[in-house]
């Protein structure tokens, strides 16, 4: 009977007050719990393979300056890969592998959509570090391998954050269609919604995988405040311009020996 | 090129334009999977070649979003299969495979929604129980206590002529189900072994290719399904008898054994409808 449990056929006449109520509805192999947790399994395991992927690599490269044209253009590449046709094209080549609906299929394409944002925004994130900041740490005698992680990665590492949290809420937002794909999760209740012309099924589908996607967010938001290094944190709260936004107006407040050539550079700038 | 054009017009001028009588476009569109596309064009293509003004829209949706354009008015026609279009206006009648049982209900539920099914194909494109071709049964009582994994569309687990037919009528105890889209995806996963049943057409050309059995709907749980063009009732006030008689001259053309040509001309050998259309109209003799 928990088969029959699974394919439980909710009546469209059911409102959806009566549809999230409903104790059958989050119970059961096909109930929003188990259905949550195949697409959180999902995600987190996109999240962290990407994360890996991209990050290490973007920051190396951005800190030796390397595969600048290439590594753009490949990025872009990546961004222009439609997700579901990846997912669709590999599901029979698993199926025909053995390898069943899931999870490589909806895994690659997943991780296909989110290691170019996120490296991406690691490696202009480094890049774009104060050059400043970075050649004060080579002349106190800093190792190449310092300037990246004690200089250059801790002062990147809001915008690398952000690069992060933006790629998951995309993750979670489009796992959905491996539903469409022979696969479960959330989506199961879109999918079904819209074979059955059932709207509360499709809505309240919806309504989970947008509550879903907006907890990824706080939730990356709340991690952010807790990793993020300490003498970055302690950045924010100080008065004094923080690195990367080095005040170039006070620069030239600086009084200058010569004098009379200051005003004429002050209005070139 | 100068032959082939004065040959072209040629063939055009005779056409019956004169004795069509002015009238709305006819807005046709194809349910959107590979059958449904073709014998829209067939249909199509067959009442522009007689002169009508004819507006094949590009295919989308199934049968829910076709008879809810016709009620509408955003289509004036439709071709749908009969057993569906009877679950589909009166789902509490009882399914009958004796198609002209299935006309007489549905002839009444589009008379509601102001259209008038036309006669219907010989064609039959039924549902199908589908198994690998190794397994031990004939019938689908005989798979009632094998433990089989299903694999169906979305709609199919909350119809009583496919899922709930199964259970209820059948008393077919799967040990699991799995929602698969309608369509190829269905053979390759009863291929792979993800499934071991699925619901299907069987028209499907990919059932000879991968060497599955259909298996006998002892219980008579699948409705017929022969196909029959459904007319809005504005068009038959504007056209009359003719455009009548020269769709039933069509339907009653078209054979079971022609769905399975376009199906493995468009599935198989991935040729565009449109063109399969043509040859076959051409080939009849009709264009």
């Amino acid at each position: 009977m928990s088969a029959l449990l699974a394919q439980r056929a909710v009546p469209r006449e059911t409102t959806l007050w009566e549809w999230f109520t409903d104790p059958a509805t989050w119970s059961g192999s096909g109930g929003i719990v188990v259905s949550l947790g195949d697409t959180v399994l999902l995600c987190v395991a996109v999240i962290l393979t990407s994360t890996l992927l991209s990050v290490p690599s973007a920051a190396y490269l951005a800190h030796r300056r390397l595969a600048q044209v290439s590594s753009a253009w490949l990025v872009n590449m990546g961004r222009a890969l439609p997700t579901f046709a990846v997912a669709a094209l590999l599901v029979p080549i698993s199926l025909r592998g053995g390898y069943g609906f899931e999870p490589w299929p909806i895994f690659i394409a997943l991780t296909l959509l989110t290691v170019p944002p996120m490296f991406l925004s690691t490696y202009v994130a480094v890049k774009e570090v104060d050059q400043a900041a970075v050649d004060a740490a080579r002349a106190m005698g800093f190792t190449e391998r310092s300037v990246l992680l004690s200089v250059e990665l801790p002062l990147a590492s809001t915008v690398i954050f952000t690069g992060l949290r933006v790629a998951s809420v995309q993750v979670v937002a489009t796992e959905p269609i491996r539903a469409f794909l022979g696969g479960d999760g959330l989506g199961r209740y879109i999918r079904d919604g819209l074979g059955q012309n059932n709207a509360t099924l499709t809505i309240g589908g919806t309504i989970l995988i947008a509550a879903l996607a907006g907890l990824t967010g706080i939730v990356f938001s709340a991690t952010e405040r807790v990793v993020k290094p300490f003498g970055v944190r302690r950045l924010r709260t100080d008065r004094g311009p923080r690195p990367g936004e080095s005040d170039e107006a006070d620069l030239m407040e600086v009084p200058e020996p010569g004098g009379g050539d200051h005003a004429a550079a002050g209005r070139v700038r | 090129m100068l032959l082939l054009a004065a040959c072209g017009n040629g063939e055009e001028a005779p056409a019956a334009n004169g004795d069509i009588p002015d009238g709305p476009t006819i807005e046709l569109r194809g349910q959107d999977f590979s059958e449904a596309i073709t014998l829209a064009e067939v249909y199509g293509q067959y009442l522009a070649s007689l002169g009508y003004d004819v507006d094949i829209h590009t295919p989308a949706g199934f049968r829910d979003e076709a008879i809810s354009d016709l009620e509408a008015g955003t289509l004036n026609m439709i071709v749908d299969y009969i057993g569906g279009s009877q679950a589909h206006l009166a789902p509490d009648t009882e399914p009958s495979g004796d198609p002209d049982e299935v006309m007489e209900i549905i002839r009444d539920a589009y008379a509601d929604i102001g259209a008038t099914v036309l006669d219907y194909t010989p064609a039959i494109d039924g549902d199908a129980f589908v198994v690998r071709g190794d397994l031990d049964a004939e019938t689908i009582s005989d798979v009632a206590d094998m433990g089989l994994v299903l694999g169906a569309s979305a709609q199919c687990f909350e119809r009583p002529q496919c899922y709930i037919g199964f259970t209820d009528v059948y008393g077919i105890d799967f040990a699991d189900t799995q929602t698969i889209e309608f369509g190829p995806l269905l053979g390759e996963a009863l291929d792979a072994g993800e499934v071991d049943a699925v619901v299907w057409n069987d028209t499907a050309p990919q059932i000879e290719e991968f060497g599955f059995k259909v298996l006998e709907d002892d219980e008579g749980i699948f409705p017929a399904q022969n196909i029959a063009p459904i007319l809005d009732d504005s068009l038959i006030e504007a056209y009359g008898d003719d455009l009548v008689a020269a769709l039933n001259d069509l339907s009653a053309m078209i054979t079971t054994d022609d769905l399975l040509d376009w199906n493995y001309e468009t599935d198989i050998e991935f040729r565009e409808s449109d063109d399969v259309a043509t040859e076959w109209l051409e080939a009849q003799g009709l264009i």
